[in-house]
């Protein structure tokens, strides 16, 4: 299922969950996103909010193209997020003031929020799990056979 | 459905079908809604191309240009009630040299100007001061929809984004042009931009492109001076 | 005692319900959940409001969850009837069988 999606998207990993908050209003920590990494009709344009990831970090940002110089895959991009009052710059590695293409990882197209809450939780708060292995134990004892 | 344990299990897994079944429906429902945004006015009103830095610290000097621009625009359509925000802004698009005309790949595309538009049931998720909040709050009393949010009205607006290029020139740059744009973010479902094309209920977004002009030469430092302790 | 206690516990958390009572569940779960979505979805379409129907489809769910999950008296109503044990085959002592001790 995950393999069929991201062979249909072209992007590795097709949806994600959304991590911070540089996209608010749009975005809530927890909201789901489908990705689209295929350039159909045009190109990956300004406006569009898309996936990227930096060299040397791992962690992908999610936030809007804002400037584009040239075409295809030698075009320069540069992004930031709604909620910033900067642009990217200073996330990029060291000495990249832009993006290319084969930076993103894809486009966002599809939207369902908060179900990605449950992840965000569970590694933010490692007790949750504690208590969650402690209620199953407490059906355990709980129940008969 | 024997013991509590069992119906609790299945009830929850129901309602997780239900709720998917409900927000593609809710999605769904985007389409039933016409879109009939409008663009009355688009130019610009003040040009300008100084020298400045990039960064506080950086030693390179770029140009930069700042657009003044008016604008008239009708987008109340595009409030439903799967509407979270709209999210509408400008941009300068100019071909490089010996590059092709602007248009949708235009080879220079950069937004000077945007602007969020939450809708009332997004309202308390805006990064916005407590005043301005309670005044975005009390302006939709009542209301879960609100779609006299997308009549805008600018006129001689500031840019909020001064603009360079990677080569560090844009004075004197011809056939430069001003785009109007929206994306609209829904609260579950497809996110959509304005459209070239007509698709069923949705009418493209026409007159979104201002006349072509040209950047001024680049102006002197102490001529700026002098025009920013004016305003 | 701790072990009688425990026992007590056992059925309070287990709830059972006879069988007439488990197709009840089943289709009260489905039906009432399926409604409360629809419910939410026109009267939120109509009014043209997203909040109402998150709110409506989440009151509704919880009360769906409190008229299933507890062992009400309404889906106990058909006890099974348990044949009454023949004198020719007499059942080991202290068999348990359900929870009550036959012969």
């Amino acid at each position: 299922m995950w393999k069929g999606l991201s062979v249909i998207t072209d992007s590795p990993s097709p949806i994600v969950v959304v991590l911070s908050g540089s996209m608010e209003p749009a975005f809530q920590r927890g909201d789901l996103l489908l990705l689209w990494n295929r350039n159909l009709f045009s190109e990956t344009n300004v406006g569009e909010i898309v996936v990227y990831n930096v060299k040397g970090k791992d962690i992908p940002i999610v936030h809007r193209v804002v400037r584009k110089f040239g075409t295809g895959p030698d075009a320069k991009l540069l992004t930031k997020g709604d909620n910033n009052a900067a642009d990217d710059t200073e996330l990029y590695a060291r000495g990249q003031d832009y993006l290319n293409r084969k930076d993103i990882v894809g486009s966002v197209v599809g939207y369902l929020p908060f179900v990605g809450y449950v992840t965000i939780m569970l590694s933010e708060h490692p007790w949750l799990k504690t208590v969650m292995l402690g209620l199953m134990g407490l059906v355990v004892v709980l129940q008969r056979e | 459905m024997y013991s509590s344990l069992v119906r609790l299990q299945n009830t929850f897994s129901f309602f997780t079908t239900v709720a998917f079944v409900v927000a593609a429906f809710i999605a769904a429902s985007d389409l039933l809604a016409p879109r009939t945004p409008t663009v009355s006015l688009l130019k610009t009103t003040n040009l300008q191309v100084v020298r400045g830095r990039p960064h506080y610290y950086s030693s390179k000097k770029e140009e930069y240009a700042i657009i003044k621009f008016s604008l008239e625009a009708d987008f109340s359509s595009l409030f439903t009630w799967n509407t979270k925000q709209l999210f509408v802004y400008v941009t300068a698009e100019w071909p490089s040299a010996g590059g092709t005309g602007s248009g949708r790949n235009a080879t220079n595309q950069a937004v000077i100007w945007d602007t969020i538009i939450t809708a009332p049931s997004a309202d308390h998720l805006a990064n916005i001061g407590p005043v301005a909040m309670k005044k975005l709050k009390r302006s939709a009393q009542g209301k879960s929809i609100d779609p006299s949010r997308g009549k805008l009205s600018l006129k001689n607006q500031r840019p909020k984004y001064q603009i360079t290029h990677p080569s560090g020139k844009v004075a004197e740059q011809e056939d430069v042009v001003l785009r109007l744009h929206y994306n609209v973010q829904p609260w579950v479902g497809v996110l959509t931009w304005n459209q070239d094309e007509e698709f069923w209920k949705w009418k493209p977004l026409r007159g979104s492109l201002s006349k072509k002009f040209s950047l001024p030469a680049l102006k002197k430092k102490d001529e700026g001076k002098k025009e920013g302790s004016r305003v | 005692m701790a072990e009688q206690l425990l026992d007590q516990i056992r059925d309070v958390f287990e709830g059972q319900i006879d069988f007439e009572g488990q197709k009840l569940a089943e289709f009260l779960v489905n039906v009432a959940l399926m409604l409360v979505g629809a419910i939410a979805f026109f009267a939120g379409y109509l009014l043209q409001d997203i909040k109402l129907a998150v709110y409506l489809g989440l009151g509704g769910t919880v009360l769906v969850f409190v008229l299933v999950v507890p062992p009400w008296p309404f889906f106990n109503r058909n006890p099974v009837k348990w044949l009454p044990v023949r004198g020719g085959i007499s059942a080991p002592a202290n068999l348990v069988v359900d929870d009550k001790v036959l012969g």
